[in-house]
């Protein structure tokens, strides 16, 4: 039979992925979110093939074009927004005009999937939540995203990611017992799981809508999301005691923490099964732990004294070597142990780039740009990136003429009443200075223009 | 907590929100939300064969096919599955480990020795040719040796969904080269982004200025996670077509691939990025204070915001220096610590609860205003898990559930993260039994 590897190799060949079937072709979402948590969500279905029109206000646009890191922008673009909206269409509209609200019902008549995370009510509000688009449309699937929920004594409650944190539990287990040091999970991973846990419900209701026909209301709060993951419940309520903070070390796993190697590179180790840790004595030269009672077995080797002075011991040996050696031993004994991996690291991996972890993207606005790869590799319908983030308002013509039928003198008509509109001259609203807007053909969809 | 004790009138603090026609429509969608308890299930056609082994993100995946009602029956060797005796300091209720309890949701448990039994994998070979979704976590090519990886079971399955977890992925040459490497939340939280931005300043004493790791299983979660959603991908091109797939998850993946931030920004910035400690690279103020009973999380980062913020501490002083965002983020780090000690001194002042208070009653005033209105500066104690769970929001939303087994007794676990009006993931029963469901398995699928 043909090698295994070079078997994988051809199955998950990341060059023949962009001509592989999409599982959401044809699917057409209606996104009226921003910032992170329902543009994620969004974002997925749009890297699976549907088709995402965001819906933003015109002049402002989302809340995220402009807010980068540092304040530094790339090509006058927020260079981590293109992730998150890679493969979308790019609609402005003042939802408060009725003639805004008029567009979007035609819209919602053929929509698979609206998603929205205004603060709860709002939308009904606005006239475009489930209780009027659901009637349009009685088999769409709307999603409402927000940090607490859509009922409950605090829905009401304005949030972001680090609210969900806080109110989830999350952020109050990460720092040092007995220190005033916690610290919040970074990159508003507040945001990005519950956006992956509100595609994965999506996938659901559309499971659900093919098999029944019909469609429903949903409502992911990120603080429910956040909560799902944590077991310190079941352990309050089993050993009638707070878990609290752990500091560098895992206490569920033997020999789990962080630790600093003798080169100054830091790493995590971790042994998942007695075989494991079996291999770490022996990288160690250290045989004789295996029959000292106290780390003979694997339950016995995690209790609170036993797990100390033996993460004591590995500390003092990891001291004694590079980290590029303990993580060959690692792979050589078969225990785990991986350096602490910094963007550049991850960015510039050979084996990330093969993987098609990180990809390097050539846009056609924005030229080349790393984007990370998809978290799960689809055999034969592979998530893809087809184009990056666009400037405000660059597809109102392409979906407004060519998706809604709207004519030349109906766009002049909704631009000059200021019910579309393009970006304002901010970084992040507009496109890169050498680009030019009036030769590109999808802006001005239904015009002649000289490339 | 104080603040909802009181049974008054709901409040509301956006200025759009306030109540029209359809606000009361919608209180009729939200209330079919709230009994989730006998609807129909999504997934209850299909059955799911988890063989991961010594894996967290495995269980984890298949806790979400179970709980949307996929028939899930987890493979353990007789000894169980490694993932067992993963606890916090070995606490276990008869051999079974806290997160293994949690997860133990609507599972089946069948013993089959994989790794030593060809009888075994043979009667592996079976049940596969009944399931939608293998999960297994071997290293890559195992199950392929032993005659029961995707390319065979595919053969006579071709509708099978083939979920390979490990921390390098199925190909590539690293993959080869680390194919017994085996998988841990932590060397996942390290390797694949997380810790080098969660933890203090270098230059803070050892060891608080070292990279740091999410207290949570953070790595597994999201990889299991990942694995779920690619999971559903595949099950609607598989409803669709019939067509079943591999797919490959790389726990090195999980955070860089969930958040995009270090290819992109890896990318686009000479040096890697600093650890910040309790500061925000893009967002201030967006951490958190202490403040008289324990910690308070506060975000005001717009403009707005964060002059709303300056009112209700009664610190206008610090306006003309802080005034901007760019004035606000850490590219000057002195800068932005300056500002946060500053605000320490206020929030020290007061209870999590009376800054709450404080921003609600802001935001209210401001919702209400006809013009621009001034910000919303969003406040929120920072719960421990043993206070969250007291939290009257999570009891209205049913986020908790005592579950009881008969092996392992009562205990609480966390339940129903996604509310949908019709077809709702539940909670039907909780177990862990090795073997349990042997007879069951095969009497429904051999």
């Amino acid at each position: 039979m043909e090698d295994y590897f070079s078997y994988t190799a051809k199955l998950f060949d990341p060059a023949g992925e962009s001509k592989k079937p999409e599982v959401f072709k044809g699917l057409r979402v209606l996104d009226f979110t921003h910032v992170i948590f329902g543009p994620t969500a969004s974002r997925v279905l749009a890297t699976y093939g549907a088709e995402v029109i965001k819906l933003e206000l015109p002049f402002y646009g989302d809340l995220w074009r402009p807010a980068t890191y540092w304040g530094r922008y790339w090509k006058h673009s927020n260079p981590i927004w293109h992730f998150v909206t890679q493969n979308k269409y790019f609609v402005s509209l003042d939802l408060k005009r009725q003639e805004a609200k008029d567009l979007i019902y035609k819209m919602a008549k053929d929509a698979d999937i609206v998603l929205e995370n205004f603060a709860p009510g709002t939308a009904e509000a606005w006239g475009v939540g489930y209780s009027t688009l659901g009637k349009i449309n009685p088999k769409l699937i709307y999603l409402s995203c927000s940090t607490y929920g859509q009922y409950g004594p605090m829905r009401y409650f304005p949030g972001w990611d680090l609210l969900a944190q806080a109110a989830s539990g999350v952020l109050s287990l990460n720092g040092f017992p007995e220190t005033d040091r916690y610290y919040k999970l970074p990159d508003y991973l507040g945001d990005f799981v519950p956006g992956n846990m509100a595609a994965m419900v999506l996938a659901m209701a559309i499971y659900y809508r093919n098999k029944s026909g019909k469609g429903q209301y949903l409502d992911l709060s990120q603080t429910d999301s956040m909560i799902r993951t944590l077991s310190n419940f079941t352990y309050k309520s089993v050993t009638g005691e707070a878990l609290g903070r752990t500091g560098h070390a895992d206490p569920s796993m033997v020999a789990a923490s962080i630790f600093k190697a003798r080169d100054e590179k830091f790493l995590g180790l971790a042994c998942a099964t007695e075989k494991q840790f079996e291999g770490l004595c022996n990288a160690m030269g250290k045989e004789d732990l295996l029959k000292d009672n106290r780390f003979s077995d694997y339950l016995e080797a995690l209790k609170e004294e036993n797990a100390e002075a033996l993460r004591a011991i590995v500390g003092d040996w990891i001291k004694t070597k590079d980290c590029d050696e303990i993580v060959a031993l690692a792979n050589d004994k078969g225990f785990a142990a991986a350096e602490v991996a910094t963007d550049r690291m991850i960015c510039d991996d050979e084996w990330r780039r093969e993987r098609g972890s990180v990809i390097l993207f050539n846009d056609e606005m924005y030229g080349e740009l790393a984007i990370a790869g998809p978290s799960a590799r689809l055999s034969k319908t592979p998530a893809r990136t087809k184009w990056l983030a666009r400037p405000l308002g660059y597809h109102n013509r392409l979906v407004l003429m060519k998706f809604l039928g709207l004519t030349e003198a109906e766009m002049t008509d909704l631009e000059e009443k200021k019910v579309i509109g393009t970006g304002d001259d901010r970084p992040g609203l507009k496109p890169p200075l050498y680009y030019h807007l009036d030769k590109d053909p999808i802006y001005n969809y239904g015009r002649e223009v000289k490339r | 907590m104080s603040l909802f004790k009181k049974k008054s009138k709901e409040k509301i603090y956006t200025r759009y929100s306030s109540a029209g026609a359809n606000v009361s429509v919608w209180k009729e969608t939200v209330e079919k939300l709230q009994t989730p308890e006998g609807r129909p299930e999504v997934l209850d056609d299909i059955m799911v064969l988890d063989a991961s082994s010594a894996n967290f993100s495995g269980i984890v995946a298949a806790s979400f096919f179970a709980e949307f009602g996929a028939d899930v029956i987890k493979i353990e060797p007789a000894g169980g599955d490694p993932c067992r005796k993963m606890t916090p300091y070995g606490k276990n209720v008869k051999g079974v480990g806290i997160p293994f309890m949690m997860e133990g949701r609507n599972k089946r448990y069948m013993t089959l020795d994989l790794e030593n039994s060809p009888e075994d994998r043979e009667t592996f070979g079976a049940l596969a040719q009944k399931a939608a979704v293998v999960i297994e976590t071997f290293p890559a090519g195992k199950m392929d040796s032993w005659g029961i990886g995707y390319r065979q079971l595919s053969e006579k399955n071709p509708g099978l969904i083939y979920i390979a977890i490990t921390p390098y992925g199925q190909y590539t040459k690293k993959a080869q080269e680390f194919v017994n490497f085996p998988d841990t939340d932590i060397t996942t939280q390290t390797g694949s982004g997380l810790s080098a931005q969660i933890g203090d300043f270098k230059d803070e004493p050892e060891p608080y200025g070292w990279p740091l790791k999410a207290g949570a299983w953070m790595g597994w979660y999201v990889t299991g996670l990942s694995a779920a959603l690619g999971g559903m991908m595949a099950l609607l091109h598989r409803q669709g077509t019939g067509e079943g797939q591999m797919i490959d998850v790389a726990g090195m993946d999980s955070y860089s691939s969930m958040t995009g931030f270090p290819a992109s920004i890896g990318y686009t910035w000479d040096k890697p990025r600093p650890r910040i400690g309790v500061l925000d690279f893009i967002l201030y103020p967006y951490s958190h204070w202490k403040c008289k009973d324990g910690l308070v999380a506060i975000a005001a980062p717009r403009d707005q915001d964060f002059r709303a913020l300056l009112k209700i501490l009664n610190r206008w002083d610090l306006e003309d220096d802080f005034k901007y965002t760019p004035d606000r983020i850490p590219d000057i780090i002195e800068q932005a610590l300056e500002l946060h000690h500053q605000i320490e001194k206020e929030t020290l002042k007061y209870t999590a609860d009376e800054l709450t208070a404080k921003a609600l009653g802001y935001a209210l005033k401001a919702a209400r205003s006809k013009w621009r209105g001034g910000g919303i500066p969003i406040v929120m104690k920072v719960m421990t898990p043993e206070e969250t769970v007291k939290n009257p929001q999570w009891a209205v939303r049913k986020s908790f559930k005592e579950v009881e087994d008969e092996t392992l007794g009562k205990f609480v676990i966390t339940s129903g993260f996604a509310k949908m009006s019709e077809s709702p993931p539940q909670i039907k029963w909780v177990s862990c039994d090795i073997g349990k469901d042997n007879e069951y398995v095969k009497t429904k699928y051999l």
